[in-house]
């Protein structure tokens, strides 16, 4: 399979000699689903940041769709952008307009013809149903269809690629899965998905590819969804190791510091419920 | 792309000067103050030209010649004028050419009661190569045959000259500084939109909005801004312009320039400079949020 976007050694070191991203190498191929979970300040944003090459990287190669992204001239990153669709925790939707308009301006946006506007939003929006809903505000949608009006603005450009950060984080968990849900069903199209999220609770839930960063490294990356979770159940599963061994010590710390973060983590959700 | 897909971009240009009236109608006022006294300037400085050209330009000089003398004895004394060494022009100016020009200047209805009758002596008019060498000219002027006496003007002319110089030297100064204020001010406007806007420009980025797209609406704004100032400026020039000289041809006989004979060059002159000032702004005030990515735009 093609390879969509690799990642060839490639560190992050901000001005505050923080390294958001350490020596990463990975690789995404088209047509694949894959989730990028970790704590907050792992490293994800900054991973996402690079592939949008809203930041570029300290040393390392990184390309997507064939494009390098790492030493790409400013006014060739627009281009670069139109291989991908973005979907923000926060929707990002502008609330003076309809759904449709918020839809339609990413095609405006870029110069799309008011034909093709006009022929493709209405199909989009009909994908992620919310036809009925075309006139509304953004304000009288509950959350998650908020966040499919997002979705949507990231699809009409048909892009190779749809980068989802934390799209479930403002929506109450049932239509959390929606969202998922409705995003397998773009990826069997053959879109690329990567969504960021720290619910391992919703991964748990959807057999794809999971890839975890921590303090800027690539800790994990599996099919299986269960290596990434609570470390309670990777107890109960009898956790073997079939990513390329470690010594037992490391893993063992591993373990403990996975338990420390998703039981905290855990907790803090179970109050809020 | 296509070239109709620029349609939406270019009527958001349109809608931001609304949506943000009150800074646009400052814009707007600050402009037309800016453009208004350039217009000023230069129509003063048209008319005091128009004056000082009446008046005969400043290296003239008229030589008056007896009355009653023929056509051929008006032809020697110019032949005499003209070997003197310091007299570079002489042009021959009949009574009849210098009424025309005071009616011209002053109107027809000062010279009724002369009828047919010319007071005016046939004349001269000289002009000199070395004019510190002025006064000896003049005296040998004056030693000829058949001069009677010599006019000069070019007191009142130069004075003319200089005032004009004074006028279009400050109203340099002023049109300049009135421009940056209103190029300073139009930005302002813009960016105030620009902040309204921040979330349209930051998704317009991370959909792949080329940085000439998102300026577009900016910029439209800023000519919008522009073009409605130049055509209240055209306006608001004709009517004080108008006021204006009807005061100072009540003081002066002196009859100005008609403002409706330059009003289509000065109306273009102003709507290509009120919309190179307003686009201009608009480019420079997007600039800064061009550079930014992502949140940062937001201000996150």
């Amino acid at each position: 399979m093609d390879k969509i976007i690799e990642f060839k050694n490639v560190s992050k070191t901000y001005d505050t000699q923080t390294h958001a991203l350490n020596n990463v190498s990975i690789s995404i191929d088209k047509g694949e689903f894959a989730f990028i979970v970790g704590a907050s300040g792992a490293g994800k944003s900054t991973f996402l940041k690079l592939i949008m090459h809203e930041e570029t990287p300290s040393r390392g190669t990184i390309i997507v769709n064939g494009i390098k992204v790492s030493n790409l001239k400013r006014r060739k990153v627009p281009y670069l952008r139109r291989n991908m669709g973005i979907v923000f925790q926060d929707f990002r939707l502008i609330e003076k307009m309809t759904v449709y308009d918020n839809v339609a301006f990413a095609m405006r946006a870029i110069g799309s013809s008011p034909a093709a506007v006009k022929k493709r939003v209405p199909y989009i929006l009909n994908l992620v149903g919310l036809s009925h809903k075309a006139k509304r505000r953004p304000s009288e949608l509950s959350g998650g269809e908020q966040q499919r009006v997002s979705l949507a603005r990231a699809l009409v450009n048909n892009p190779a690629i749809i980068i989802a950060d934390e799209p479930t984080g403002n929506i109450d968990p049932e239509m959390s899965f929606e969202i998922i849900e409705l995003l397998s069903k773009i990826n069997e199209q053959g879109t690329t998905i990567l969504v960021v999220t720290h619910e391992h609770d919703l991964v748990r839930q959807f057999n794809k590819r999971v890839i975890e960063i921590k303090k800027g490294r690539v800790v994990s990356d599996t099919n299986d969804p269960l290596l990434s979770e609570n470390a309670d159940e990777v107890e109960e599963v009898n956790f073997t190791v079939d990513v390329p061994t470690p010594s037992i010590d490391d893993v063992i710390a591993e373990i403990k510091e996975q338990t420390d973060e998703t039981n905290s983590e855990g907790n803090s959700a179970e109050e809020e419920i | 792309m296509s070239f109709s897909g620029l349609g939406y971009l270019i009527k958001e240009g349109f809608k931001n000067v609304w949506n943000n009236r009150i800074m646009s109608i400052a814009s707007v006022c600050v402009l037309i103050s800016c453009l208004v006294l350039t217009g000023s300037a230069v129509l003063f400085s048209m008319n005091v030209s128009k004056l000082v050209e009446s008046v005969g330009d400043s290296n003239e000089t008229t030589v008056y010649l007896d009355d009653g003398l023929s056509r051929v004895e008006a032809v020697y004394v110019g032949r005499d004028i003209q070997k003197l060494q310091n007299v570079e022009k002489a042009e021959y100016y009949s009574k009849d050419e210098a009424i025309k020009e005071y009616k011209d200047m002053l109107g027809d209805e000062v010279f009724d009661n002369l009828k047919d009758d010319n007071p005016l002596p046939d004349a001269y008019k000289v002009s000199m190569s070395d004019l510190s060498k002025y006064d000896k000219t003049v005296d040998k002027i004056l030693k000829i045959k058949g001069v009677d006496s010599i006019s000069n003007r070019s007191d009142i002319a130069r004075r003319l000259t200089d005032i004009n110089n004074l006028v279009q030297t400050l109203s340099f100064w002023i049109v300049l500084a009135l421009g940056i204020i209103s190029l300073f001010i139009i930005s302002n406007t813009i960016r105030a939109t620009m902040h309204n806007r921040r979330f349209e420009i930051s998704i317009m980025k991370s959909v792949g909005a080329t940085n000439a797209f998102v300026r577009i609406p900016f910029v439209v704004e800023g000519m919008v801004i522009g073009f409605i100032a130049s055509i209240i400026s055209t306006v608001a020039l004709i009517f004080l312009y108008d006021g204006i000289m009807n005061i100072v041809s009540n003081l002066i006989p002196f009859t100005a320039m008609p403002i409706m004979s330059v009003i289509w060059y000065v109306a273009a002159v102003f709507v290509i400079a009120g919309i190179v000032i307003g686009a201009l702004s608009g480019f420079i005030s997007i600039r800064k949020y061009l550079k930014k990515e992502g949140n940062e735009i937001l201000g996150w």
